[in-house]
């Protein structure tokens, strides 16, 4: 039995070492926010993020930066996601390495949760401070009840400087100005020490006597009642009676130190202001659509009919905040993450100028490694077997027009 | 030496190991409540104590005395039944207490930077020193619960409130009004806390106008009350010899 204990014991020394040495030689970085795990057709079909733009990717502590952009709210919603009726934009960060200085949807202001409409587009604008220096993954994010979190495409930003620099300055409606990031320390430090310590001298009140065996040996005798003597029930009722004083006096000293205070704030803005898309004039139809596993491409036939007044081509088609590019048509000058970047990515069978007019079905492939990379493959095990994106068309004067698509996805084994 | 010896020779010997023993046992049962409570705590009060954004005048007030109340209960009921000993509930928050500040600082503030003006934990110690010297004067259990339970529950808020004043301070924030507490949510960011599951004063409670925490902190003291009931048999089962062999 005992070499058996002692084989135990060395063998758990032994994990420990290598548990211990293992983690000193591979400790990774956390780099991102697990956006890859979530299921390609909640990143397809909720939530599309687009034209959006990191406004620096180095920032100083206490500068500030903006994510901004668009978000689509895509018609084909899943059945499978609660409805966006109950949302929050958030920002994808690791904790508050920056402080979110403001957000903004549609020029409203969203500290709260919104609602916000199947179909519609709304522009956004989430103003960051950096707090904590370090390399960090900066994600748009919409919060969704019942849904969970849709996070877009990330970018890296660095914040250089010291944490120690940091200022949060407010100035409440009392007329203080105050720093949160340090606002009332004290005065939680203060109050939390001196009820430890009360606590402390009630128990070393009673613990500087014999406090288990002979109490145990007494009660089982049945001598309850010695225990306590009627200096004990003094010193405990003196206790309470402290107790109830003080809190009844701090209560009142800090009504008379505070006498504005107002309740927490919450609940749900609704009426969120969408952008006025201009009407559409390219119609699109998908008629086929199928994702090659071995190629790590999608290949889709559309039925594109052009009803406006100037040629279209086809410039970029984008799901799950990857975007494919056609670069004769539209090349990124926004800085946009490369992970999620196929420059060359779209090809179009015919991408000349569709004129006013004109319908014509083009053979659309869509490849890059990023449908593996960010797991969009996964697709094909989804219980609703179905993608969808958006395509950009660009006119002869160089503006762009978005369109929906949503359709079934076929896979191809071979 | 024999079996049927004792290991001490002299009164005094006994007394020096009888209180190396009582000092042995405060230590262990101090961590051995605080994993049990605090684990209990975080599973059922979680974020109304995590989050000086979640501490409202309705919800905070009612669930975490509830909550609260459990192992000091249980706690008492061991400690008074077995050896008469009358701090079980302070023994208990002060262990809860310990280990919170602990999980907030190092977890909340030293890991991932929350300020502590915003991850502080509730305090339970005033409500604690009630219900034991209640039970201490009184012995019974059912005045502890009726008395000191409803205590446990109305101490709450105002024992909090010293903490919690400065942080409802109104602010107009870009047109919007808010408290300091609202501000810190709004700006220490939790990418899993969005500001729908905030849980703030929802509810009916919307008839007694502004003056909610009062009739929040009584009924949380009413619910304390059979709370306090139930664990207090919980303590006593747990603390009872009746499972094992000789007794």
């Amino acid at each position: 039995m005992k070499l058996i204990k002692d084989g135990i014991a060395k063998l758990s020394f032994v994990a420990l070492l290598v548990t211990v040495t293992a983690a000193m030689f591979y400790a990774p970085t956390a780099s991102a926010h697990g956006e890859k795990s979530q299921a390609a057709f909640m990143r397809m079909r909720t939530i599309h993020w687009y034209d959006l733009n990191w406004s620096k990717d180095i920032v100083p502590v206490n500068d500030t930066m903006t994510v901004t952009g668009k978000f689509h709210v895509f018609a084909g919603w899943p059945e499978t996601v609660a409805k966006p009726e109950i949302s929050f934009l958030n920002i994808g960060i690791p904790g508050p390495v920056f402080i979110r200085a403001g957000s903004w949807i549609g020029g409203q202001l969203v500290p709260r949760s919104v609602t916000l409409e199947l179909g519609e587009t709304y522009e956004f604008k989430v103003l960051l401070k950096a707090r904590r220096p370090g390399d960090w993954h900066v994600h748009s994010m919409m919060n969704v009840k019942d849904g969970g979190p849709i996070i877009g495409p990330g970018k890296w930003v660095t914040i250089t400087g010291s944490m120690s620099q940091f200022t949060n300055p407010i100035t409440t409606l009392t007329g203080q100005t105050i720093d949160l990031e340090n606002w009332n320390l004290g005065n939680i430090y203060f109050w939390h020490a001196f009820w430890y310590a009360f606590g402390i001298a009630y128990i070393a009140y009673w613990a500087r006597k014999p406090v288990f065996v002979p109490r145990l040996i007494a009660c089982e005798a049945g001598k309850h009642d010695t225990l306590i003597s009627a200096m004990d029930k003094k010193v405990g009722i003196g206790f309470m009676v402290a107790t109830l004083a003080i809190v009844a006096v701090t209560m009142e000293s800090t009504n008379a130190q505070y006498p504005i205070t107002t309740p927490l704030q919450a609940g749900l803005l609704r009426g969120m202001k969408p952008i006025e898309m201009p009407a559409r004039t390219v119609a699109v139809k998908v008629d086929s659509a199928t994702y090659r596993v071995p190629g790590r491409a999608m290949q889709m036939t559309l039925t594109v009919t052009n009803n406006g007044d100037s040629s279209v081509r086809l410039g970029e088609f984008m799901t799950a905040s990857v975007r494919f590019l056609d670069p004769a048509v539209h090349e990124d000058d926004t800085g946009y993450p490369d992970d999620l970047l196929a420059e060359e990515g779209l090809t179009v069978s015919d991408n000349s100028p569709l004129a006013p007019g004109q319908t014509r079905t083009m053979e659309v492939t869509a490849s890059d490694a990023a449908w593996e990379v960010y797991r969009l493959a996964d697709l094909i095990y989804d219980p609703d077997s179905r993608f969808a994106g958006l395509l950009f068309f660009t006119d002869e004067a160089g503006n762009r027009q978005m369109v929906t698509i949503d359709a079934p996805l076929i896979p191809s084994f071979i | 030496m024999s079996a049927s010896q004792s290991a001490v020779r002299s009164r005094a010997e006994a007394v020096k190991v009888s209180r190396t023993f009582d000092w042995l046992i405060m230590f262990t049962l101090f961590f051995v409540i605080l994993g049990g409570y605090h684990v209990h705590f975080m599973l059922v009060a979680g974020d109304w104590d995590f989050w000086s954004d979640w501490k409202d005048r309705r919800l905070w007030v009612t669930v975490l005395p509830i909550m609260g109340i459990t192992f000091p209960a249980a706690v008492q009921a061991i400690l008074w039944w077995r050896y008469r000993i009358p701090f079980g509930a302070t023994l208990s928050v002060l262990g809860l207490l310990f280990g919170e500040w602990v999980n907030r600082y190092f977890n909340f503030w030293g890991w991932t930077y929350f300020p502590i003006n915003f991850v502080f934990p509730s305090q339970l110690v005033p409500g604690a020193i009630v219900l034991d010297v209640v039970l201490l004067v009184s012995g019974s259990m059912q005045l502890t619960a009726v008395i000191g339970g409803l205590g446990f529950g109305l101490l709450f808020y105002p024992g909090n409130w010293p903490v919690m004043a400065p942080l409802h301070l109104p602010v107009e924030y870009n047109g919007m009004m808010m408290t300091l507490a609202d501000l810190s949510g709004y700006h220490y960011v939790r990418t899993g806390m969005p500001e729908y599951i905030r849980m703030v004063e929802k509810g009916t409670l919307r008839t007694f106008g502004k003056d909610v925490a009062p009739v929040s902190a009584f009924f949380s003291g009413f619910v304390s009350i059979i709370v306090y009931f139930l664990w207090h048999f919980f303590g006593r089962w747990f603390g009872s010899t009746a499972f094992t062999k000789g007794s």
